[in-house]
């Protein structure tokens, strides 16, 4: 439904978006992750035809956007980052002018207005004008707005932002509902949203797509680099010395331990998984006394992390490195 | 699909938003009141019984106040993230542009209506020349027509809605004076050129009841280069 081919956006002389290619499927809710400034609303407004792309294809429901945006455009239900409300317009009047402009038949456009109402629970504000609207409730009325037109396609921008937790639920099954017949990318800081509802999710920082993979495939593939933390008292050159001779380590994290004096924290950048704990604590207890040990499980933010660069806490050695 | 439902769907939303908000009501007001002065002191301190001196009032006070209608046209959607609405709905950039000029026209011919009633009491006391008039009012019409093209067209241009209208003022001012600029040139080419540039030697015509196809085309004319640079421009944005 949407396919991004080698896509890129530049102003003047300046790239924002590095050739992307990534595609959402019939069916098929897709998080779009990625820090500030990494270019997601760049591309979002490049699938919802706001902005055209400098080189390379999008193309929505199997229209080109650069050449067949009329098209395409009946079949796009965008929301962008912020709700795009009229404020001296009530919101039922608001939702009307949108029906009437996606060329909602005059005969069903009280129909579409109640079933939006109702999915993005707008019922008590029906009458009120836009800029007497809490942020909760303009972000509904944007999503209400997106969902007129039964579009194929849906666009949201940071959908559940100024949220509270009962209507981020809500608006998650409005969209989960949605996503199980069409198709849905979704652009969002929020990582359990993505765990939560998404199918995939695609990676973007610095205008480049760093990963697209589902939830779990991430976390399996940044298992491979994952660390075992331990805590270990001794000699700590000894202890360090013994740990950077251990097959499947390749980086070391070294710091007295915040609270119990005399004792340190290890964390330990692990490229092996299979036996690697007990090889480690072997290790730690030929040198020192091992107090605690644990495996570090991958979690969605640590893979993030992981992509988008930050060093996530504790600098790390990286044996590697040293070596070359 | 029929072409004009997306232009009656932003007209819609552009009247709606007039008379939900006070600027249509702050313009009216200012523009019925200026209007208001103009007559009586032409009609009944002058003591002269035609419209002719308060048309051409009203047409200098509409190179003011048109600028203040038609700033917030793009401005206020640029300000408040609607263009993002308005350029991704099913709309094409010409639909958009020509709703909301029409609803801005719209506008003006209600509080040009409303200017009417000025002529019960000139009816009433005195003799005009009805054709005059007519041919008065259809000037004054285009040219409010013109000035909101060219005023729609720069407030495409700048998130400001101050300086869309400061910029709007000075060009209409120097399409009103442009005319004066006739006896500095010795050239009869450039001579011609401002006299057909001027929107007051134009409308003058039309005062005098003299409706001349040359000055209705230059006003069409100006109308439909300004709207579809507002469009291209809207286009280039993309």
């Amino acid at each position: 439904m949407i396919v991004l081919d080698q896509v890129s956006k530049s102003y003047g002389s300046k790239a924002i978006i590095h050739g992307i290619s990534f595609d959402v499927k019939q069916g098929e809710i897709v998080g779009f992750l990625g820090p500030n400034g990494a270019g997601k609303t760049t591309v979002m407004r490049m699938i919802a035809g706001f902005t055209e792309a400098s080189t390379g294809k999008v193309s929505v429901c199997g229209f080109d956007m650069a050449t067949q945006r009329d098209q395409a455009a009946p079949n796009i239900g965008y929301l962008p980052e912020s709700p795009p409300l009229y404020d001296v317009l009530d919101v039922t009047t608001y939702l009307r002018f949108v029906a009437r402009a996606k060329h909602v038949p005059a005969n069903k456009i009280a129909e579409q207005l109640d079933r939006v109402i109702q999915a993005c629970h707008l019922e008590a504000v029906t009458q009120k004008e836009c800029y007497k609207l809490s942020k909760g409730y303009r972000q509904r009325v944007g999503l209400a707005q997106a969902l007129l037109g039964e579009p194929e396609v849906l666009l949201l921008d940071e959908p559940t932002a100024g949220l509270d937790p009962g209507q981020i639920q809500e608006t998650r099954e409005v969209i989960r509902n949605f996503g199980s017949k069409h198709a849905v990318l979704i652009s969002t800081h929020i990582l359990p949203e993505v765990t939560l509802i998404c199918q995939r999710v695609a990676i973007i920082n610095g205008g480049r797509l760093l990963a697209v993979d589902s939830p779990s495939g991430l976390q399996q593939r940044a298992e491979q680099s994952n660390s075992v933390l331990l805590d270990a008292t001794g000699d700590q050159n000894s202890i360090e010395q013994s740990l950077r001779g251990v097959d499947g380590v390749s980086g070391l994290s070294v710091r007295p331990h915040p609270v119990r004096h005399g004792v340190v924290s290890i964390e330990c950048l692990v490229q092996d998984m299979d036996g690697i704990e007990s090889r480690i604590a072997r290790a730690v207890m030929a040198a020192g006394e091992l107090y605690r040990l644990e495996r570090r499980q991958p979690t969605l933010e640590n893979v993030f992390l992981g992509y988008v660069g930050h060093a996530g806490g504790a600098v790390v050695t990286d044996l590697q490195q040293e070596a070359a | 699909m029929n072409h004009l439902d997306g232009v009656r769907a932003i007209y819609i939303k552009e009247m709606l938003g007039y008379f939900r908000s006070p600027i249509a009501y702050f313009v009216i007001a200012v523009f019925l009141l200026g209007t208001g002065y103009f007559f009586t002191y032409n009609i009944f301190l002058t003591g002269i019984g035609t419209m002719d001196s308060t048309l051409q009032n009203m047409g200098i006070l509409l190179l003011i106040i048109s600028p203040v209608l038609t700033m917030r046209l793009f401005s206020a959607e640029y300000n408040a993230r609607t263009m993002e609405l308005l350029m991704t709905l099913p709309l094409q950039t010409w639909q958009v542009v020509l709703g909301k000029y029409l609803g801005a026209v719209s506008i003006f011919l209600l509080m040009t209506a409303a200017t009417w009633i000025n002529l019960v009491p000139l009816y009433l006391f005195g003799t005009p020349q009805t054709l005059n008039i007519i041919a008065g009012y259809l000037g004054f019409i285009l040219l409010g027509m013109t000035c909101i093209a060219i005023g729609q067209f720069f407030s495409a241009l700048t998130e400001n809605q101050i300086v869309a209208a400061l910029i709007t003022i000075p060009v209409l001012l120097g399409f009103w004076f442009v005319g004066h600029l006739q006896s500095l040139q010795s050239s009869l080419l450039l001579r011609d050129l401002v006299a057909h540039l001027s929107f007051a030697l134009h409308f003058a015509d039309f005062i005098r009841g003299l409706l001349r196809s040359e000055g209705i085309a230059f006003f069409f004319a100006v109308i439909a280069c300004a709207l579809t640079l507002n469009t291209g421009y809207l286009q280039l944005r993309r």
